[in-house]
C-alpha cells in the first residue's frame, strides 16, 4: 500500500419506485453482470465498488433500498450519513417518474449535509433501451426538471445494456467529491468527522490518510 | 426406498439420488451403475479402478464444466422465456439423444463434455423425470427457488455436501427454468399411461411430489451439477434396459401433481404430455446400437446449440470457449489418451471411450503442438511438454481418485439419511397425521418434527399446525379470487392507456405491483415467472389476498411466503395457510409495517443476541450494523430468500411448531453459525453477506446451531423479553415519533 494513498468511503443511496431496475443498476455496476432474474429486494441491500480515483481510492457503498412506499418508515433510517444518492425511474412506467419528485422530498427532509446542502443527487432514467426515444424527446424537459428539483445532473441508463451506469457514478462520485471539499473549506475537519460519521467503517466524510 | 430422498442439496449428492429412487436398493445400483453396466454392454469386464476413475471423471466434469454451462443455461433461459415451455419441450424430443437437453449447457460443455453426457441423455425420458427428480431437490444448485420446486422431494435432512461445484447465478437460473418445464411436462406425463408402468419401482410412495421432478430433469442437462454422480446412476438405466427405467418412477408424484396442475391457468399439458411420451418412446427405441452412434449425434447437436445461444444472447462464456472445436479436442484427447494411459487405466479409458463419456480434468488440459504458423517446438522440448502434461493428468487422476471415495462415503451417508426419511415419512402418514390432535404435543412427535418433515406430508403438517383461526374455507378463498379478478380486469381497462394508474389511491396494493414482483419470486427456479406453471397461482393468491385484507395490501416479501405454500399445498389450502401465518402476530407486525413493534422485536433479537454471541454483538456493535439490516429481510420472507430453499422448509418445520420465537432463534443460529466468519468481516461486507446466506448452508449444521441457542435471558423467556419491551414503550412513549412519508 502507497504511503499517502489517500481512500474515502461514501455512502450513496440507490432510491425509486419498486421495479425500475435498482439492483440491476448496482449488479451492472459493481458485478458487469445483468440478469433478468433478481430477486425483489426486501428491507435493503449492500454493495460495493471501489474505484481508483486520480492517485487515490474511492469506496463507494451501495446502499439499494426497497421501493415499496410501504417500506418507507423503516428504510428511511437508511439515509443516514449518505453522501450522495440515486434515484431511478423507469422510462416505461410514467408513475415510477412521478414519484421521483416525493423520493427527491423525502430525501432533502431527511437528510442534509453539514453545511445545510442537500446530498448529491443523480437521476436515472432507466429502461431507456426500451424506449429510445426518451431522449430526444425528453431532453431539455429533463434538464429544466433537474434545475428545479435539486438533482446534480441525469442520464438515461440501461442496466442490460450497459448504458451510462458508469458514467453516471462517476459523475456522481465527482460532485460528492466537490461537495465534500466545500465544506472542509468552510468548516475544521475535525468538526464535521462526529457529525458525518463516529464509526469505524463509515467514516465517509472526511479524508482519512493512511500512513 | 422408492420414495424421493429430500433435501439433498449438492449436485454430487444428485446421482446418488437418482439411483436411489430409481432402482431400490441403492448401492446395488450404484455398483451395478458404474462399472457392470458399461462394462456388459460392450462386452468388457467390469474393472474396478476403472470404476472409481470414471466416476471421478464425471465429477471432475462436474467442476470443470461448471462455467462453460452457466452460460450455456443462460442461453437456456432465455429460450425458454422466449419461446414457450413447450417449445423448448418440443426441442428436446426432437433431438436423437444426447440432446433431449434443449440446454445451453450442451453447447458450451460440448467442448469439454463431448461425449459425456450421452449416458445421461440416452436414458429415457422417463426415467430422468422419475429418478431425477429428487436429484434436482436435492441438488444444492437449485438454488433456494429450485429446491421449492422440488419442495416435496425436498427434505432438507439431508446435510450439505462437497462444494466441489460452485454454482453461479446463472447455472442456478438455468436449472430452474429448465425445472419450470419439467413441471409442465411431468403434470401432462401423468395423463400417459405408457409412462405410468413403473408403479412398482416406488410402491412406498403414494403421491411424491411431481414437483420433484420438475427440476431433475433438466437438471440433468447441467453438467455442472449432475456430473458427478450421473455416471454412476445414469449409467445404469442405460444400460441393457432402457424400458425399466423409463418406467419407473413417474407414476407415484403424478397423482398429486395432476391436481394441482388443473388449478395453475398455465400449464399446457396436451403438447408436453404428447412430447413427453414421445421422447420416452423414442428414447426407447434408440437400442444398444443407439450407444454407438451417440457420440457423433450429441457432438453436433451441441454445437448448434451452443451456437444458437450465443446469437440469442450476444454473450460471450466466461471461460471454457477453447478455440477448437470439440471434436478436434476430442480427437487430440483420444489420440493421446491411448498414447499415454497406463494400465489401472486402461480399461477405464478403453470403457470410457466406448461409453462416450470423457474426464474432463485432462480433457481440459489438452497438449498442442506450436499453431502451424510458428516454429516447431524441439524435440526435447515436446518431450518435456509432454512429460510435464502426464504429470498433471496423473495429479488429476489422483484427485479425483480421492474425491470419488470421498463421494462414496456421503453417498452412504445420504442413503442411510434417506431411508430414516422414508422411515419417518410412514409414521407420519400412518400414526401421527390420524392422531394429530393427541399426538402433535408428544416428545416423540416433537422430535420426529425437528428432524425435518418428510417432503410429501410437509403441507399438510405445517397447515395442520398453522391452523385455521380465521375459519377460511375454499369457497370464501374462490370468492375473494373472483373479486381479485374483477378489480384487475378493471384495472386493465382503465390503466390501458396509461400502462398503469397513477392517482389510484391504493397504489400500494394494486396488482400491478403484484405483478412486478411475482416474476422476481424465486427467479432462479423459473416456475413462477410469466409463462411459469405457478405464475398464475401465485398471483391469484396475492390478488385474492389483497382483498381479503384490504387494510394490509400487498407487501414485499409475502410472495415469497406464498410461493412457498404453493409448492407444498393445494392452490385453496395454500391461501388458508397463507391468510392464517400472516395473521399472526410477528407477521402482522411486520406486513402492516408497524415500525414501532418491529423495533420491539429487534430488541428482543439482540437481547439473546448477546446473551449467545457476545463476541459478535460487540462486533456488530462495533460498526453500529444494527439487527434490521438483516432481519428485515430474513422475517419478511421468513428465510426463504436468503438461505436455499431446502434450508429454508427446515426453518419453516419447525417454525410452525414452535412459532415466531424460533424465526429469531434460527437467526441467532445462523449468526452462530457464521459466526467466525463474520468476525473477520467488516459493515459491508457483513451486510452483504447476511442478506445472501451462502448457497452451501448447511442445514444439520445450522440446525444444531439454533438447537444450541438458548433462547433464556436472565430466567426469562423469549415471550417474556419481549413483552417486558412492549410494556416499556407503552409507559415511557405516548406518541410515535413515526416518519410519515407521503
Amino acid at each position: 500500500m502507497q504511503n499517502n494513498r489517500k481512500e474515502h468511503l461514501y455512502k450513496i443511496l440507490v432510491i425509486g419506485d419498486l421495479g425500475v431496475g435498482k439492483t440491476s443498476i448496482i449488479k451492472r455496476y459493481v458485478h458487469q453482470t445483468y440478469s433478468t432474474n433478481y430477486r425483489a429486494t426486501i428491507g435493503v441491500d449492500f454493495a460495493l465498488k471501489v474505484l481508483n480515483w486520480d492517485s487515490e481510492t474511492v469506496r463507494l457503498q451501495l446502499w439499494d433500498i426497497a421501493g415499496q412506499e410501504r417500506f418507507g418508515n423503516m428504510t428511511r433510517v437508511y439515509y443516514r450519513e449518505a453522501m450522495g444518492a440515486f434515484i431511478v425511474f423507469d422510462v416505461t412506467r410514467p408513475t415510477t417518474f412521478e414519484a421521483v419528485s416525493k423520493w427527491k422530498e423525502d430525501l432533502d427532509s431527511k437528510l442534509t449535509l453539514s453545511n445545510g446542502q442537500s446530498i448529491a443527487t443523480v437521476l436515472l432514467a432507466n429502461k431507456c433501451d426500451q424506449k429510445r426515444d426518451f431522449l430526444t424527446n425528453n431532453s431539455l424537459k429533463m434538464d429544466q426538471y433537474c434545475k428545479e428539483n435539486g438533482f446534480v445532473g441525469w442520464f438515461e441508463t440501461s442496466a442490460r445494456e450497459n448504458i451510462n451506469i458508469n458514467e453516471a457514478a462517476n459523475f456522481l462520485v465527482k460532485h460528492i467529491i466537490a461537495s465534500e471539499n466545500d465544506i472542509l473549506k468552510s468548516v475544521v475537519p475535525d468538526t464535521i468527522s462526529p457529525q458525518l460519521n463516529s464509526d469505524k467503517e463509515m467514516t465517509c466524510s472526511y479524508w482519512l490518510s493512511l500512513d | 426406498m422408492g420414495y424421493p430422498p429430500s433435501g439433498v442439496q449438492k449436485s454430487s449428492v444428485i446421482s446418488e439420488h437418482c439411483g436411489h429412487s430409481v432402482v431400490s436398493p441403492v448401492k446395488l445400483m450404484v455398483e451395478s451403475s458404474s462399472s457392470g453396466g458399461r462394462g456388459a454392454e460392450e462386452g468388457i469386464p467390469p474393472p474396478r479402478i476403472a470404476d472409481v476413475i470414471d466416476r471421478q471423471e464425471s465429477i471432475m466434469q462436474g467442476m470443470f464444466s461448471h462455467t462453460g454451462t452457466s452460460q450455456g443455461e443462460k442461453g437456456q433461459l432465455q429460450s425458454i422465456q422466449d419461446h414457450e415451455v413447450p417449445e423448448s419441450c418440443d426441442k428436446t424430443n426432437t433431438q436423437p439423444c444426447g440432446t433431449k437437453l434443449p440446454n445451453g449447457h450442451g453447447g458450451h460443455s460440448a467442448h469439454k463434455l463431448t461425449e459425456w453426457d450421452n449416458p445421461n441423455s440416452s436414458l429415457p425420458a422417463g426415467s430422468y423425470l422419475n429418478s431425477e427428480g429428487d436429484h434436482v431437490i436435492a441438488n444444492g444448485e437449485l438454488s433456494a427457488g429450485s429446491r421449492g420446486g422440488a419442495l416435496d422431494a425436498i427434505s432438507s435432512v439431508l446435510p450439505p455436501q462437497d462444494a466441489a461445484v460452485d454454482r453461479t447465478t446463472s447455472s442456478e437460473d438455468c436449472l430452474n427454468a429448465q425445472n419450470a418445464v419439467f413441471n409442465d411436462t411431468r403434470s401432462c406425463s401423468e395423463g400417459d399411461p405408457s409412462l405410468d408402468r413403473n408403479s412398482s419401482a416406488s410402491p412406498s410412495t403414494p403421491k411424491h411430489s411431481l414437483r420433484t421432478f420438475s427440476s431433475s430433469t433438466f437438471l440433468n442437462t447441467d453438467s455442472a451439477r449432475l456430473s458427478p454422480d450421473d455416471d454412476e446412476t445414469f449409467s445404469t438405466s442405460d444400460r441393457p434396459d432402457d424400458s425399466i427405467f423409463t418406467d419407473v418412477s413417474l407414476k407415484p408424484r403424478n397423482t398429486y401433481e395432476i391436481s394441482r396442475r388443473q388449478s395453475a391457468p398455465d400449464n399446457i399439458p396436451g403438447v408436453l404430455s404428447v412430447a413427453v411420451a414421445d421422447l420416452t418412446l423414442s428414447q426407447r427405441k434408440h437400442g444398444i446400437s443407439e450407444i454407438f452412434n451417440r457420440s457423433l449425434f450429441s457432438r453436433k447437436q451441441r454445437e448448434a446449440q451452443s451456437a444458437a445461444g450465443w446469437k440469442l444472447f450476444g454473450k460471450v462464456p466466461l471461460r471454457e470457449s477453447p478455440p477448437k472445436d470439440s471434436k478436434t479436442i476430442q480427437q487430440e484427447y483420444e489420440a493421446r489418451a491411448s498414447k499415454s494411459d497406463q494400465s489401472p487405466s486402461l480399461p477405464a479409458q478403453g470403457r470410457r471411450k466406448n461409453l462416450e463419456f470423457e474426464p474432463l480434468s485432462t480433457t481440459a488440459l489438452i497438449l498442442e503442438d506450436r499453431p502451424a504458423s510458428l516454429p516447431a517446438k524441439s524435440e526435447e522440448e515436446a518431450q518435456r511438454h509432454r512429460q510435464e502434461y502426464d504429470e498433471m493428468v496423473a495429479e488429476a487422476k489422483k484427485r479425483e481418485l480421492k474425491e470419488a471415495q470421498k463421494k462414496k462415503k456421503q453417498m452412504k451417508e445420504r442413503f442411510k439419511q434417506e431411508e430414516s426419511i422414508a422411515n419417518a415419512m410412514v409414521v407420519w402418514n400412518n400414526e401421527i397425521l390420524p392422531n394429530w390432535e393427541s399426538m402433535r404435543g408428544t416428545r416423540r412427535v416433537r422430535d420426529l418434527w425437528w428432524q425435518g418433515l418428510p417432503p410429501n406430508v410437509r403441507g399438510k403438517v405445517w397447515s395442520l399446525a398453522i391452523g385455521n383461526e380465521l375459519n377460511i374455507t375454499s369457497d370464501l378463498y374462490e370468492i375473494f379470487l373472483s373479486r381479485a379478478k374483477e378489480r384487475w380486469k378493471s384495472f386493465r381497462e382503465t390503466g390501458s392507456e396509461m400502462e398503469s394508474d397513477a392517482d389510484s389511491a391504493d397504489r400500494e396494493s394494486s396488482l400491478d405491483l403484484i405483478k412486478l414482483d411475482i416474476s422476481r419470486t424465486f427467479p432462479p427456479l423459473f416456475i413462477f415467472q410469466k409463462g411459469g406453471p405457478y405464475h398464475d397461482l401465485l398471483h391469484s393468491l396475492l390478488g385474492a389476498y389483497t382483498c381479503y385484507r384490504p387494510d394490509v395490501g400487498y407487501v414485499q416479501g409475502m410472495s415469497f411466503i406464498a410461493a412457498v405454500l404453493i409448492l407444498n399445498l393445494e392452490e385453496a389450502d395454500a391461501f388458508i395457510a397463507f391468510a392464517n401465518l400472516l395473521n399472526k402476530p410477528c407477521q402482522m407486525a411486520f406486513f402492516r409495517v408497524d415500525h414501532e413493534l418491529m423495533l420491539k422485536y429487534f430488541a428482543a433479537f439482540e437481547v439473546f443476541f448477546e446473551e449467545n454471541l457476545p463476541r459478535l454483538f460487540n462486533h456488530f456493535k462495533s460498526y453500529n450494523l444494527t439487527p434490521d439490516l438483516y432481519l428485515i429481510d430474513w422475517i419478511f420472507t421468513l428465510y426463504t430468500k436468503s438461505l436455499p430453499l431446502d434450508v429454508a422448509c427446515r426453518v419453516w418445520d419447525v417454525f410452525c411448531r414452535d412459532g415466531e420465537e424460533f424465526l429469531f432463534r434460527t437467526g441467532l443460529g445462523i449468526l452462530g453459525l457464521y459466526e467466525d466468519v463474520l468476525l473477520q468481516m467488516d459493515f459491508i461486507h457483513i451486510a452483504q453477506f447476511l442478506t445472501r446466506l451462502p448457497e452451501d448452508t448447511p442445514s444439520e449444521r445450522l440446525l444444531s446451531c439454533i438447537a444450541n441457542t438458548q433462547m433464556i435471558s436472565s430466567n426469562r423467556k423469549w415471550a417474556q423479553v419481549f413483552n417486558a419491551l412492549i410494556k416499556d414503550k407503552e409507559m415511557e412513549k405516548s406518541s410515535s415519533p413515526t416518519v410519515k412519508n407521503s
